[in-house]
């Protein structure tokens, strides 16, 4: 075996005696890409922090090529040779792509000599295939996934030898994922050293020679992905077998038709976009990043204000550009990104829960607690939260807790609502996630309309009775049931064959 | 293996402050509720062992002088809680709203007077509130428009000077409180149950505090948020009215420096009681504290001999170390 470029003995960390981290050991080669997989919480995102010095670990050693270090902070860890990309992105999106390479660099001297770190920068974006990209182009111009390609070559620049990434496409579309695991495979080939956290578990076969799992802060198993299964490896994540990931979707019933959108227009992103969507179904949209189906779920929903078109909910028709209004008619919906559209951080799980019932729980405007806690220990209940957590702050919560919580706010309505959700499983762990199908599943049982956006095909071809596929904000095609299936709906997404003519 | 020259190689870059202090400082919320707690214990110890602090006239002037403050705070707190931060015309209100109600008073009796007044506070204030919440417009700017509009309004109408009451209004009911606590406190206090009690068991002040928490969530779940930021704003206007009013009476008199600095005060004392500056959370009830910790400081200042300058440097200091505290609390 190679040399261990980076080794980890025994290292424990907790918060506020919370245990995040006890007692992990770990190493890894020269050349190799390791996979660090686990549910949230089981203290992926601190072991990563600890590596690259954004937290200290309480006891234990951290050695980087032999050398026992101390990784004082992200620019100490850039000098040792590690790279990190967090979750969320950190470019300036004004700067150009040079200026975000170097952009808080400890390398770059006050005055700043412009040629001779462009001409390191011009190497990384060679190293990565993108060497034919205007290093003076505004990030902002560029796609997530582009974005997180220059996030990579800030990393060569600098010569780090290990990269650490965080989930990096979990906001990618299929085909961006493709590129980034190409890119990463070049990196490997000569010589770097990648750490990669993921939730795909299809990555993990697909780019990682080696898989380390967390359970509970603790490490719970190293192994060669040649000497795993898929089921195993979940079996290792959950610490207890695994059944079927996705409920089977009961039998086919013409259910109404309780959506009806005709000639849906977004200014710039939906164009003349019509849908029928049938009650108790989950309707996927399928489509690329910037293909409008996240836009399409929010005009519906009423949060996009330049929108125009006939839609009609249960044959009476919807005003758009108003939320208030589409909540007032059961239409709810349920953001991709929860953090600042979702979840109130601040505010306890119980008034989460209530936020779009209390009219129901009010008299004359004045609120009945008794009636709210009761409401909300029963939504608590049905959605699977842990009825001790009802006073707890909604920040604190996982990610799976987070979304089941907007699920529960979209439960005892007066009537089976619609849905409408943008990437319902984004960020979200393989355990909470099949608990969210079961949920979609039940609400389906209900009566209740499912509209989703999903840029993970697996999960569309897994969890819809209906897909619709939208490429550049147009219609491309709708399946059903047995017709649904996965290359077809990958052509339509990418280079749909009749989309030149829809726009003839 | 090339490793580049960094200045941060060397050592450890991270402050090398102990660790139970640092954990005070950057720890959780519950550390800031022992700093609270530890805070308002020494401020009773140090009050209470003040000589003459204890002294009715020293009592009842604290708590007069605390009200009229004290009920712009608690108006501030709604708007704090909304999201806005603060509003820097509330002390301009307070003048013209005293104004209002003296000049009212006089042309059509108490009663009217109050009427007028409050209307006007809660107008002016709600249509700030729709330039915010409707339009979208920076609050802290639109407050310091406001402030111009309703000082320029007053000098333009040629009412720049001092009101007084004609001889048939009598103000002396209100002058007298009840067993012997100011009437200007009771109304404090109406005022602080009055403003709790719309924050917890109403869906306005439920939904005040999800804008505050988050906007874009609260406009998701389907709040009209325009309409809640308005009615943070209006309800604002009614109780610094109140303030105007209340010193309307107790001085006979009313002019545009009534209020004067009193939208400062008002804010430290709300982010002394613990409301975040970005909204979202706090209570009424909190102020209240606030408001009394502040007036208690300065009236031991004063007692102790402490000059004004004094004063104002304490409550400055005091209000960054709560901003930094608050910052340092609930960052991550």
């Amino acid at each position: 075996m190679a040399q261990q470029v980076v080794s980890v003995q025994g290292v424990s960390k907790s918060y506020a005696g919370v245990q995040a981290l006890r007692a992990v050991s770990f190493s890894l080669a020269a050349g190799e890409i390791r996979a660090i997989c686990g549910e949230n919480g089981a203290g992926k995102s601190t072991f990563v922090k600890l590596l690259v010095g954004i937290t200290h670990p309480d006891c234990g050693v951290i050695s980087i090529d032999g050398r026992v270090r101390t990784v004082a902070g992200p620019q100490h860890a850039q000098s040792l040779g590690l790279g990190f990309v967090a979750q969320e992105l950190s470019l300036a999106p004004r700067l150009s792509i040079h200026d975000n390479i170097w952009l808080g660099s400890a390398e770059v001297p006050l005055i700043h000599r412009r040629a001779r770190f462009r001409a390191r920068a011009q190497a990384a974006m060679e190293m990565l295939g993108i060497g034919d990209w205007d290093l003076d182009r505004p990030v902002s111009t560029l796609s997530i996934g582009q974005r997180q390609l220059v996030e990579i070559a800030r990393l060569l620049a600098r010569q780090a030898r290990v990269l650490i990434l965080d989930e990096p496409t979990a906001t990618l579309t299929d085909a961006e994922i493709e590129r980034i695991l190409g890119v990463l495979k070049l990196i490997k080939a000569r010589g770097h050293s990648i750490i990669y956290v993921t939730h795909r578990l299809g990555e993990v076969f697909d780019l990682c020679d080696a898989v380390t799992v967390f359970r509970n802060g603790e490490h719970v198993a190293t192994k060669p992905v040649r000497e795993i299964t898929r089921d195993g490896l979940i079996e290792l994540m959950l610490g207890r077998p695994f059944g079927e990931m996705y409920p089977a979707a009961p039998a086919w019933r013409e259910g109404s038709h309780a959506v009806v959108v005709d000639r849906l227009n977004v200014p710039g992103m939906v164009h003349d976009f019509s849908l029928v969507a049938p009650s108790g179904k989950i309707l996927c949209l399928a489509g690329l990043i910037g293909s409008g189906t996240n836009m399409v779920t929010r005009a519906l929903a009423g949060l996009a204000h330049r929108a125009t078109g006939r839609v009609t909910i249960n044959g009476r028709e919807m005003r758009l550009g108003s939320a208030a209004h589409c909540v007032a008619r059961n239409v709810l919906f349920l953001s991709e990104d929860r953090a600042a559209e979702g979840i109130f951080h601040r505010m306890t799980v119980t008034d989460n829960l209530v936020a779009t019932g209390l009219g129901a729980h009010a008299r004359l405007g004045i609120l009945s607690w008794p009636r709210l806690r009761r409401f909300a220990a029963r939504l608590a209940r049905q959605t699977g939260i842990d009825r001790q957590r009802l006073r707890a702050y909604a920040g604190n919560l996982s990610g799976g807790n987070q979304q089941k919580l907007l699920f529960g706010r979209t439960l005892e309505r007066a009537e089976p609502g619609i849905l409408l959700m943008n990437e319902p499983t984004r960020g979200i762990d393989v355990g909470a996630r099949a608990d969210i199908y079961r949920l979609m599943r039940e609400l389906c049982r209900r009566g209740y309309t499912l509209i989703m956006t999903s840029s993970e095909l697996e999960e569309v071809v897994g969890i819809a009775d209906i897909v619709v596929t939208m490429y550049r904000g147009r219609n491309v095609a709708r399946y059903e049931r047995e017709a649904i299936e996965m290359t077809s709906i990958m052509a339509d997404i990418t280079h749909p064959p009749r989309a030149t003519q829809a726009v003839a | 293996m090339s490793e580049p020259m960094s200045p941060w190689r060397k050592g450890p870059a991270v402050p090398a402050m102990p660790k139970r202090w640092r954990q005070l400082v950057v720890g959780g919320r519950r550390r800031l509720v022992v700093i609270r707690a530890a805070f308002t214990i020494g401020l009773a110890v140090l009050a209470l062992t003040t000589p003459g602090f204890l002294s009715r006239p020293s009592l009842s002037a604290l708590l007069t002088t605390v009200s009229f403050v004290g009920c712009v705070a608690v108006g501030m707190t709604l708007i704090t809680l909304s999201g806005n931060i603060m509003s820097f015309s509330l002390g301009a209100l307070v003048g013209v709203t005293a104004m209002i109600f003296t000049a009212a008073s006089n042309w059509g009796g108490l009663a009217f007077g109050f009427a007028a007044a409050l209307a006007a506070g809660a107008l002016m204030n709600a249509a700030q509130g729709l330039v915010i919440g409707w339009a979208g417009a920076n609050p802290i700017v639109t407050s310091i428009a406001a402030l111009a509009l309703i000082y320029g309004a007053v000098e333009a109408i040629g009412a720049g000077a001092t009101v007084y009451p004609q001889a048939d209004v009598s103000y002396g009911i209100f002058k007298r409180g009840i067993v012997g606590i100011p009437f200007e406190f009771i109304t404090f206090m109406f005022v602080t149950v009055i403003g709790q009690l719309i924050l917890f068991f109403t869906i306005f002040g439920r939904n005040l505090y999800m804008v505050g928490g988050s906007l874009r969530a609260a406009e998701a779940v389907g709040v009209r948020a325009w309409r809640t930021i308005s009615g943070a704003y209006l309800w604002a206007g009614v109780f610094s009215a109140l303030a105007g009013i209340m010193l309307a009476i107790r001085y006979s008199s009313a002019d545009m420096d009534f209020g004067l600095g009193y939208e400062y005060q008002a804010i430290a004392a709300v982010l002394v009681g613990g409301t975040v500056v970005k909204g979202g959370e706090g209570s009424v009830v909190q102020t209240f504290a606030g408001t009394l910790i502040i007036a208690i400081i300065e009236v031991v200042l004063l007692l102790k001999g402490l000059r004004q300058e004094w004063q104002y440097l304490l409550a400055g200091l005091l209000v960054l170390a709560v901003v930094v505290l608050q910052t340092r609390g609930t960052g991550d």
